[in-house]
């Protein structure tokens, strides 16, 4: 397996400019995430080499590879729609790869068995594409993409077009085989639940940059700027001033070290519910075992999560004014 | 990027249209608006000639009439295909790719056999219908040609316009004529404009229809050009009536091409009227009278010509017998073309394919090219590639005859065969490009990821998937080829006489009988093609 580096990688479209460095470790696990249209597939694209960039350089393992084609790169790419061959049998379309290299016959069906194996699709390699569901379809591409054992694996939002219930199943069951095969993985998602669910590292990408990159609890608790602190679950983000390295509002006091302007962030799963009469209650919802709160403070809305167990009242009786206190706390970037 | 093999193959089809047709077509130009300087003499002097004028007024009018002929035809048929299912509905439907195969010179004969005056409806009424040497023949065998692309076209858009447009409209009180005029009609207009369009532009540019059924008066510009430079042997005034008719064939065209984008446009939407069944209980109500009485009509209007062709064949004085066929195959040299029956049947079979090698070796890597790759200078290109549809035969033989004169091209069958897949290639290059832009390009992509080459990756998928639409511009090529008449007239050797060629030849002879048997076995080969288009069940229809 290898490393995979974009170095000062940029492309330009009319209107859309990506530039991009980015840094996968041998047999990481690295998720490109964020909204549509922010550069996830063009940035996969260029790992694959069927996008060029305009400047820059993609190194594999250190060895420059821009200037090579697709097939002299050693990838394994699976589309958002999968790409299967319409006019191959399953396993005509996993044996293809094994073909361009001109494998021997016996060697082919050895290779394939154990892909379909990996992927739990023994018994249909004779049957055509368009006679299997979503999920194996899905599994079908990801078998033909890793038979060649490639040297890294790109996956363009391969779940995206499955229901939420087989969407979950396939991508322990895609974070299982990476591991299992230890191969370098770009997986692209605009999905943060999936994102935080199977990813070692997580590149979170604004129109054509790339915000921040780290491991999920990082990125969670600890987002650099507003976009990603917004892009993960929900956010508390106050804007207040601070003066003698303190922040200040209400009974809440943030020791933030700078004075002047600042965005406080926490997540609701922060705020700790007391008795008191520091924020109003405007609003809250019941969800599983957890209650959200929507609460004011001199003009501000905090949102703050608790599990049931942890509120000083009981769920159906929700005073009008509570006590709160925020555990933890970082700084966004202004 | 690297430089890539492929990219030869791309210089093969742009140096065979650049010698092959703009070349012959620059000669044309120059002929005709040239005299030691630009000139418009010779212009003016065809459109001075009232015998010119006449002929050109009478194929825009010809070609307006067939084309509202056809649209009276096929409104109905498009309506029924649209609306209902019904038992027959499929071999209908087959029966009406038929005319696509059919060679023009057949279905001439046919129609004479059954509206001449000796014909058979002549026996039935007892007087000669006087249609024949018309311009109402005419009319009718263009009809018989394009009826079918407007049920085809018409039928698609019906059946994608919503049914909730119409349910709304009668809750609000439109009903009935009103109704479609309101509400039905602006939804499939596109597609009565792009197959009237079409039916035009073929009507314009007609050759062996008028050829043959319009007589000595009825005379297209096509047949104009044809004689004036065969008979005549004027090349100076046949190209200024070549660059009139291109000029305006191309702003046909044009036309048509605009109308058919916004015709696919409309196509790619979902179908939404299912058609209602009919059984043979409904039958016997009104709609399902008017289901019958089409399908006998389109049924007896399509094979009639061609049953009078076998009838007729089968006929020698007056009886049963198969002497016409022991004629036409006998081996012997027939002197009134240069070779033996068996010798035209070869070479149509001949040419047949290698237009269809031909062409395909230049369509291929065009529609590839186009469809494909990004590059400045595409459109330009695109155009450049479409511009042989809005020429016509008589012309690119025009052409040949000036510029290849003095090579040793001229009078040799690969003259006449580059000549026919010049006519045909851009019927094959639209087929590809249609079935190449349906196969999305990420396969391709997965291809070269899977580890092969461009060359491969079209070879294993892209060319498999596009099999469908290959074969059936090949047909058309096929059919096409076999069917020509004016340039294979002008280009072709007498050794090199072909089947529609003989029935031409015999029908100018009026062995009738001959013709016949020649066209009947026509028949036979042209509909091995409409066997395989049917078999192959791409979307002609
Ligand atoms: N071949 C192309 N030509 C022109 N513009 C392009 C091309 N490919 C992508 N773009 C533009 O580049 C931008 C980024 O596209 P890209 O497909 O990388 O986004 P994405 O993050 O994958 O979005 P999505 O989640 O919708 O797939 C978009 O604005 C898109 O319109
Ligand atoms: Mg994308």
């Amino acid at each position: 397996m290898v490393s995979v580096e974009l170095r000062n990688v940029s492309k330009r479209w009319d209107g859309f400019e990506l530039r991009v460095d980015l840094s996968v470790k041998d047999g990481e696990f690295l998720t490109l995430l964020g909204p549509s249209g922010c550069g996830k597939t063009t940035t996969l694209r260029i790992i694959a080499g069927l996008e060029k960039p305009d400047s820059g350089r993609v190194l594999f393992d250190g060895n420059d590879v821009t200037d090579l084609e697709p097939n002299e790169r050693n990838i394994g790419i699976v589309f958002q729609d999968y790409a299967l061959f319409p006019h191959m049998t399953v396993f005509k379309n996993i044996a293809f790869g094994l073909e361009m290299r001109k494998l021997p016959g016996a060697e082919i069906e050895r290779r394939v068995k154990w892909a379909l194996e990996l992927v739990g699709l023994e018994g249909l390699e004779n049957r055509y594409p368009e006679q299997l569901s979503g999920g194996q379809q899905q599994r079908v591409a990801l078998a033909r993409a890793l038979v060649i054992e490639p040297e890294v694996l790109l996956l363009d939002e391969p779940l995206s077009n499955l229901d939420a219930k087989i969407r979950e199943r396939l991508r322990s069951e895609i974070r299982r085989i990476q591991r299992e095969l230890g191969i370098t993985t770009v997986y692209v998602t605009h999905d943060q639940e999936e994102a935080m669910a199977i990813s070692d590292r997580i590149a979170v990408m604004n129109v054509g940059r790339i915000d921040q990159i780290g491991e999920p609890l990082e990125l969670y608790y600890k987002p650099w700027t507003e976009f990603v602190a917004r892009f993960l679950g929900t956010s508390n983000i106050l804007e207040l001033e601070a003066e003698n390295g303190v922040a200040r509002l209400g009974s809440l006091e943030f020791s933030v070290g700078v004075d002047g302007r600042v965005k406080v962030f926490f997540r609701p799963e922060s705020v700790l519910i007391t008795e008191g009469e520091d924020a109003t209650v405007t609003g809250y919802e019941l969800l599983p075992g957890r209650m959200r709160l929507y609460l004011d403070v001199e003009g501000h809305t905090i949102i703050a999560e608790r599990p049931l167990p942890d509120l000083p009242f009981e769920p159906n009786r929700v005073p009008p004014r509570v006590g709160i206190l925020v555990r933890s706390f970082s700084l966004l970037s202004l | 990027m690297r430089f890539r093999p492929s990219y030869l193959l791309i210089a093969f089809p742009l140096a065979f249209l650049l010698l092959f047709f703009y070349l012959p077509m620059a000669d044309i130009l120059r002929l005709g608006l040239w005299d030691n300087g630009p000139t418009l003499r010779f212009l003016s002097a065809v459109l001075g000639n009232s015998y010119h004028r006449w002929v050109i007024r009478f194929t825009i009018t010809q070609a307006l009439s067939s084309t509202a002929l056809t649209l009276i035809i096929g409104l109905p048929g498009a309506y029924i295909f649209a609306k209902y299912d019904f038992p027959g509905k499929r071999v209908i439907r087959a029966i009406l790719t038929v005319p696509f195969v059919m060679p023009g010179i057949m279905v001439a004969l046919g129609f004479i056999l059954l509206f001449g005056k000796d014909g058979f409806i002549a026996h039935l009424i007892g007087r000669d219908p006087g249609i024949i040497y018309t311009w109402k023949a005419i009319l009718l065998a263009h009809a018989f040609y394009n009826f079918p692309i407007v049920i085809r076209m018409v039928s698609s858009l019906w059946q994608r316009v919503n049914p909730h447009y119409e349910e709304m409209a009668q809750t609000l009180g439109a009903k009935g004529f009103r109704l479609f005029w309101k509400v039905t009609l602006p939804l499939i207009s596109p597609a009565i404009f792009a197959s009237a369009m079409l039916t035009f532009v073929f009507c314009f540019l007609s050759f062996s229809i008028p050829l043959i059924l319009g007589g000595y008066r009825y005379v297209t510009m096509e047949v104009d050009i044809f004689s004036t430079v065969m008979t005549l042997l004027d090349f100076r005034t046949g190209s200024a009536l070549a660059v009139i008719q291109i000029t305006l064939s191309a702003i046909f065209m044009y036309l048509y091409l605009r109308s058919l984008d916004t015709y696919s446009k409309r196509e790619e939407q979902r179908i939404l009227q299912r058609p209602q069944k009919l059984g043979p209980r409904d039958l016997l109500s009104l709609k399902g009278l008017g289901v019958v009485l089409y399908s006998v009509l389109v049924f007896v209007f399509i094979v009639a010509p061609l049953l009078a062709i076998v009838y007729d064949s089968l006929l020698f004085n007056g009886h049963l017998s198969l002497e016409n066929y022991r004629r036409v195959f006998s081996p012997e040299y027939n002197p009134m073309f240069g070779v033996s029956t068996l010798g035209a049947i070869k070479n149509s079979l001949l040419f047949g394919f290698t237009t269809v090698v031909i062409s395909i070796l230049v369509a291929l890597p065009l529609a590839y090219l186009l469809n494909r790759w990004d590059f400045r200078g595409k459109r330009l290109l695109d155009v450049l590639v479409m511009l042989p549809l809005a020429s016509s035969p008589v012309t690119v033989a025009l052409g040949y005859i000036m510029v290849f004169q003095s090579t040793p091209l001229y009078y040799t069958f690969w003259i006449v065969a580059i000549a026919h897949s010049i006519i045909a290639y851009p019927f094959v290059f639209r087929s590809l490009s249609t079935g190449l832009t349906k196969i999305k390009r990420n396969l391709r992509e997965a291809a070269l990821t899977l580890g092969a080459n461009e060359w491969k990756a079209f070879l294993k998928v892209e060319l498999p998937l596009a099999l469908g639409s290959l074969i059936v511009g090949a047909i058309f090529a096929f059919a096409m080829s076999i069917a020509e008449l004016g340039a294979t007239y002008m280009l072709a050797p007498p050794e090199y006489t072909t089947m529609s060629l003989a029935v031409y030849k015999f029908l100018g002879a009026r062995h009738f009988g001959s013709a016949s048997a020649l066209s009947v076995i026509l028949m036979v080969v042209s509909a091995i093609g409409f066997l395989i288009i049917e078999k192959v069940g791409e979307e002609v229809w």
